[in-house]
């Protein structure tokens, strides 16, 4: 099934808003699930999670330490009075992973859009059309600087360097190489990129008209409703049970 | 005979006391003609092309002097986007011009912003990778695209804006030799609409087909008696 | 394993598939060899699968199936550093490989990042800068440059180096039939040198003119002409 932009970004909206409001293990662990099915459901090739793996397992690992280190509940672990693990500490690190994961997890349901058709839904949403453009161009830019990046990196090394041969100081200066098409590009880039908009007439009239056209259909509009009332149920459900 | 653009004591250089690329150029193209430019690398071609579509002064900075006029109006009094309404450029770097995702997306960003019925655009669509026989990459990723197939694109998504004036960078430089004949086939095409079309080459095979032939040489332009220098 | 470096062949392509993540087969069961002062070219279409092939004879990608060899030694098992001093390879879009923030930076980068002194540096520079005449362009920026300009860094960025093997991607982008043919005597005069070179081109007449020995790729497959 093919949805809307808009209701997939509903949907991550509503899924990360329980993610964010929601500080109860059990709860957090079906909004999971859900995402989870959710995401299985638009078949997202979850490969970039794999590519980002590092980062995100760091980022989850600082959240899951800090968290698990804050002392609240029983005493799980300690050495004399010194207490190291309390069960507080871990429910705490537990949720976080959780709500990371959610919103990790939720976020990639945009991936089958593409920027062109999500900016098409904030046209249609009445989002101005310049601003649109710029934020999506924006967004794009950044893979862009990192492909570029990485064409320096093999650049430097075809040029007879071996990395792995030098010393850390020398590393470290081919790093720096390597962001000097990124910073000194930056600029350069940014300028190319608003020639070939204005060249190609960007903003020549207040209005403009739109190839693709989205139209929200009836399972657009049941889920969206779905996912609207699901989040405010779950989040009734949560006070209530507080 | 009317004459879509214009050139009158055209003097650039990139910086104040820089060396002048363009020195003092008059130049006149009639509608429906065909003009070649040549010369050697770093000649001031691009520059020249810059020029005539009002890249330079509106986006560059620089020592300009003299005056373009694009249908006897003012360049200088125009701003980018109408005067992209009229010019429309092909650059010698393709993948500069590229900036969508999807090449169906690239093909109908310039007749969106001309407001162009949805229909409309379409048609443009299928006429332009048609003609340049890239239809089955309509839906491809512009990132996977091959060095001469994101020429054609860039090329093709200009060919979408339909202008009256077009400039053509060096675009045949990574084409296969069907596709410059198909590129050729469509200047001539242009032509016979009676479109104005200036094409910079290095490739003197290709530029059989035009009316007239100027080489760029110490920032003037003479006629071309077939030597660069 | 000496045999073989000793040998004349510099690049062995032995029975290579290659695709790209979700992509259709680009090359299919490529199987052949490159030599030592040999001048080939690799032509066919747009989309034919010319670049990609020389991506994978440089390391910059690797097959899905089958090996490619250079001097003998599969080229997985080989650094991309150590390749780059064997190797030279212009990239068909060379504002890809170009980061320093001058010209004369740029060209004299291997030589100075290994620590020869600078006197060698700009002699062998200045030199290189003359034969590719980019004179007066030394101070300015590789992306403020007109294409052609920029091509003839590149190459000169290369040839500096003084590779054993050239694979250059569309060498004559940018370049006039002056320059074209300054670039032609220069290969020409490397060969005697025992230097291979692999041309990427659709420049018939720089093919017709240079290559010993023309490759055509179409529909994934080599056709020798
Ligand atoms: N942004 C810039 N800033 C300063 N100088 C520039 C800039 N762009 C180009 N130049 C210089 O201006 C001169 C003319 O460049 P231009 O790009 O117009 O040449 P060209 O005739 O198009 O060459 P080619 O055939 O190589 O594309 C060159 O000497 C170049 O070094
Ligand atoms: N990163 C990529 N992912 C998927 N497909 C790709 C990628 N890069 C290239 N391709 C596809 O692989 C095919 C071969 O591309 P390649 O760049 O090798 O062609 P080429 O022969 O060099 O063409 P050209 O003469 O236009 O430079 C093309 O159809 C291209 O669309
Ligand atoms: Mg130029
Ligand atoms: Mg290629």
């Amino acid at each position: 099934m093919k949805l809307d932009p808009r209701t997939k970004l509903v949907m991550v909206f509503s899924l990360s808003t329980l993610a964010v409001f929601v500080v109860d293990t059990l709860l957090l662990s079906i909004v999971l699930i859900i995402s989870i099915i959710v995401s299985n459901f638009f078949k997202e090739d979850w490969g970039f999670l794999n590519r980002a793996r590092k980062f995100i397992l760091l980022l989850v690992g600082i959240a899951f330490l800090q968290s698990i280190f804050s002392p609240s509940g029983e005493i799980l672990f300690g050495i004399k009075d010194f207490t190291l693990l309390t069960t507080g500490g871990l429910a705490k690190g537990i949720r976080v992973i959780l709500r990371m994961l959610v919103i990790i997890i939720s976020a990639t349901i945009m991936k089958g859009s593409s920027p062109r058709e999500i900016i098409q839904g904030l046209i249609q949403w009445k989002v101005p059309y310049e601003i649109a453009f710029m934020v999506s161009l924006a967004i794009r830019f950044i893979p862009i600087l990192g492909q570029e990046a990485k064409d320096a990196f093999t650049a430097i090394q075809l040029r007879g360097i071996e990395i792995d041969k030098l010393s850390l100081t020398k590393r470290f200066k081919v790093y720096s190489y390597m962001f000097m098409p990124v910073l000194s590009g930056v600029i350069h880039r940014a300028k190319e990129l608003s020639t070939s908009l204005e060249a190609r007439a960007f903003r020549a009239y207040p209005e403009r008209t739109s190839y693709i056209k989205l139209e929200l259909s009836k399972n657009d509009l049941l889920i969206m409703s779905a996912s609207i009332v699901f989040t405010i149920t779950m989040l009734v459900i949560y006070i209530l049970l507080r | 005979m009317s004459q879509p653009i214009r050139a009158k004591n055209l003097s650039f250089s990139y910086s104040k006391d820089g060396k002048k690329i363009i020195d003092n150029i008059n130049l006149q193209v009639n509608k429906g003609e065909i003009l070649a430019v040549v010369g050697l690398s770093g000649s001031g071609k691009t520059t020249l092309c810059y020029c005539l579509s009002g890249i330079i002064p509106h986006l560059y900075n620089g020592e300009l002097s003299g005056e373009v006029y694009i249908n006897d109006q003012f360049i200088k009094e125009m701003n980018m986007p109408q005067i992209a309404t009229k010019v429309g450029v092909v650059f010698q770097n393709p993948e500069t011009q590229i900036f969508f995702p999807m090449v169906e997306n690239e093909l109908a960003f310039g007749p969106e912003n001309l407001c162009i019925k949805r229909e409309q655009i379409g048609k443009r669509i299928e006429e332009a990778l048609s003609l340049l026989d890239m239809e089955d990459k309509r839906y491809d990723k512009t990132e996977h695209l091959s060095g001469g197939q994101k020429q054609l694109i860039a090329l093709a998504s200009v060919l979408t804006l339909k202008p009256e004036i077009l400039i053509f960078d060096e675009v045949m430089a990574q084409i296969d030799q069907k596709g410059k004949q198909a590129i050729k086939d469509i200047i001539i095409q242009l032509k016979k609409e009676g479109k104005t079309v200036i094409m910079v080459e290095h490739n003197l095979d290709n530029i059989e087909i035009a009316d007239r032939k100027l080489v760029l040489k110490n920032g003037g332009l003479k006629k071309f008696e077939g030597s660069l220098q | 394993m000496k045999e073989v470096c000793s040998s004349n062949t510099f690049i062995e392509v032995n029975n290579v598939t290659f695709s790209y993540k979700k992509s259709e087969i680009i090359l299919k069961n490529i199987t052949t060899s490159f030599d030592k002062g040999e001048f080939a070219a690799l032509i066919g279409p747009n989309g034919s699968g010319k670049t990609t092939f020389g991506k994978l004879m440089t390391g910059i990608l690797s097959a899905n199936e089958g090996s490619v060899f250079v001097e003998g030694k599969n080229i997985e098992e080989i650094s991309l550093g150590n390749i780059g001093k064997k190797i030279g390879y212009l990239f068909q879009q060379p504002a890809r490989q170009l980061f320093n923030p001058t010209v004369k930076e740029e060209i004299g980068f291997a030589h100075s990042f290994m620590g020869k002194s600078k006197e060698i540096v700009e002699q062998k520079v200045n030199k290189i800068i003359e034969e590719f005449s980019l004179q007066g362009l030394e101070d300015a920026s590789p992306y403020r440059i007109s294409r052609g300009e920029r091509q003839r860094v590149a190459l000169a960025s290369i040839f500096i180096n003084e590779p054993s093997f050239l694979i250059l991607d569309e060498p004559t982008t940018g370049l006039d039939i002056v320059r074209k043919e300054q670039l032609s005597q220069l290969l020409k005069s490397l060969q005697p040198q025992g230097i291979g070179i692999i041309v990427i081109s659709h420049d018939k007449d720089f093919i017709n003119k240079n290559a010993d020995r023309v490759i055509e790729l179409y529909g994934g497959e080599q056709h020798e002409a």
